[in-house]
């Protein structure tokens, strides 16, 4: 009787989790799809005040710079670190350390990272408030992402080929090069558009060193940018139009969710034979 | 035996360690001419916060409590929500089931906090603003209602890999003695995967104690110090999201909310070693 008891709550509470994402989805889908038009997506924002008529084209673009300039700052050094962590630090103490660095930077609140990068980028080194800046912050944030699934794409690697390789006395960087990265390639781009789809939503760090309310254009490193978040967090705190801010909250979610998607299934998937 | 390669790599690793170090040196910098207007423990324990007045009032304490009530709140319901999701996972799922839900918790992660703040602040509070007769529904409860959803997937994919991880020996044992499932997993998994699950909790902790977005959304922002669950309060990430921007550089007022970062940083890096340190505990245990 007990058993069947905690059975039946064992059961609910995995469908909970279902139910959840299925209501959050299908609550916004609800409320946000008679805001999206082409119109919607492809102008400018219009009305008083500004954005109450929609039009969330500038934000898209300064989300996708803010983005790719993230991810570009971040790869290389996170790629370098996944590859030392695996192939080079076999489990001595200095992989340790780093290794907990990194896990530390992971649980780094965003908005100390914020608040970092607005001291040394934006005031200091004075950039000011900046599509620069923003990215350099994101690429902090997300360079942890990018380090563990880069290291997690390696280690899923056959270690058949590191033995054959070194049998074969290729040396270490021919084999990484030629072997390991290959092999993992899916693993670790699925890794950056994770990584892409995390920076694309934060907020907290973007509010405080990027993102404005209003630009005429996007993609010039050393102006502000819109970022569809800010913009949604503006629609909704200063009251400009709550069906606008579903209709860009959707946008936003519809994005995230294909980038995730297809990550997820980049990472399940095995790199190419050799 | 190094090669170019190797030591190049470790350079760039060893840059990320020190980028770590250089956040805690430079909040520490940017802060640090206002320790000697007030006191470390004054700055902590104090309830007001006034940065323009004269003479001026740094104390974070109000905050401090908003953002351990908010984050413990959401412990509280997202803790056996999140268990018996895992054990769920772990134990009971069939594998058409696992494979639908570990997606979903995925995607799950994937959604932003601002996104998980709007819906709060548009469906929680208007619920609790028609339903409760309250002039103003935010309060710090709703930002842990909606915290608990946020924390939640990172909870249980910890504490199913802790339940994963104990050896099988125990599971064959159960069987062959007869024992049913769920007093198999309730008796004799989930004690021993007792400090696993630990990790999963303060991972959440520290997760739920620096979301900025969500509360600033939700906990209604008033410098007030919050006396129960359901009052108002301004949790520490939305104090400096809120004045960051509007506090002139070099005032006081600018270095109280690095000093207030400063804090925040130190609490989470310290709840985040301590897993680190759980995590390694665990797998000298294993082996």
């Amino acid at each position: 009787m007990i058993d069947r008891l905690w059975q039946t709550i064992f059961w609910l509470s995995g469908l909970l989790l279902l139910l959840l994402l299925v209501s959050i989805l299908s609550y916004l889908i609800y409320r946000g799809h008679a805001a999206i038009s082409l119109e919607f997506l492809l102008s400018s924002p219009k009305g008083l005040p500004l954005g109450a008529e929609g039009g969330i084209l500038p934000a898209i673009k300064g989300t996708l710079c803010l983005v790719v300039l993230a991810v570009a700052v971040a790869s290389v050094p996170g790629l370098a670190t996944a590859v030392y962590l695996v192939e080079y630090g076999e489990k001595n103490s200095l992989s340790q350390i780093i290794n907990t660095t990194v896990q530390c930077m992971a649980g780094l609140p965003s908005i100390v990272t914020g608040l970092f990068c607005y001291a040394l980028f934006v005031v200091r080194l004075g950039f000011g408030i900046s599509l620069l800046a923003g990215g350099l912050a994101l690429g902090m944030m997300v360079f942890p992402v990018i380090v563990v699934t880069a290291r997690d794409a390696l280690l899923a690697v056959n270690n058949h080929y590191r033995l054959v390789g070194i049998a074969l006395g290729v040396s270490r960087r021919y084999l990484l090069v030629r072997v390991l990265l290959p092999q993992a390639l899916p693993g670790i781009l699925g890794g950056m558009l994770l990584a892409m789809g995390y920076a694309a939503g934060a907020t907290a760090p973007i509010m405080v060193t990027a993102a404005a309310i209003a630009t005429p254009t996007a993609g010039n490193l050393f102006e502000p940018v819109m970022a569809l978040p800010y913009h949604l967090y503006i629609l909704f705190s200063q009251q400009v139009s709550l069906d606008k801010a579903y209709g860009t909250a959707l946008v936003l979610v519809s994005l995230l969710l294909v980038l995730n998607v297809i990550a997820l299934w980049l990472r399940q998937r095995k790199g190419r034979g050799v | 035996m190094r090669e170019k390669t190797g030591i190049l790599c470790l350079l760039v690793a060893g840059c990320s360690t020190v980028l770590l170090l250089a956040v805690i040196v430079f909040m520490a910098l940017e802060s640090w001419p206002v320790w000697s207007v007030v006191s470390p423990r004054d700055f902590i324990l104090g309830t007001n916060w006034n940065p323009l007045a004269e003479p001026i009032q740094l104390g974070i304490g109000t905050m401090l409590v908003s953002t351990l009530w908010t984050a413990l709140g959401a412990l509280m319901l997202a803790v056996p929500i999140g268990l018996c999701c895992a054990i769920f996972l772990a134990e009971f799922a069939p594998p058409w089931m696992t494979n639908i839900l570990r997606p979903v918790l995925n995607l799950l992660t994937g959604i932003p906090s601002v996104v998980y703040g709007f819906l709060g602040a548009t469906v929680l509070v208007k619920f609790f603003e028609v339903n409760f007769a309250m002039a103003s529904g935010e309060s710090l409860f709703c930002a842990s209602l909606v915290l608990t959803i946020m924390v939640l997937p990172y909870i249980i994919s910890t504490s199913e890999s802790a339940l994963r991880a104990v050896p099988a020996a125990y599971r064959q044992a159960s069987l062959a003695l007869g024992v049913s499932k769920p007093y198999l997993t309730l008796r004799v998994l989930l004690p021993l995967a007792k400090k696993g699950i630990l990790g999963a909790v303060i991972l959440g902790f520290g997760r739920a104690a620096g979301e900025t977005m969500a509360v600033l959304m939700l906990a209604g922002n008033t410098m007030v110090l919050p006396t129960s669950w359901f009052s108002k309060g301004e949790p520490l990430p939305a104090l400096i999201a809120l004045e960051l921007g509007t506090s002139v550089v070099g005032s006081y007022h600018y270095q109280g909310l690095y000093a207030a970062g400063l804090v925040l940083l130190l609490f989470v890096l310290l709840i985040n070693l301590l897993l680190a340190l759980f995590r390694r505990e665990r797998r000298s245990g294993v082996n």
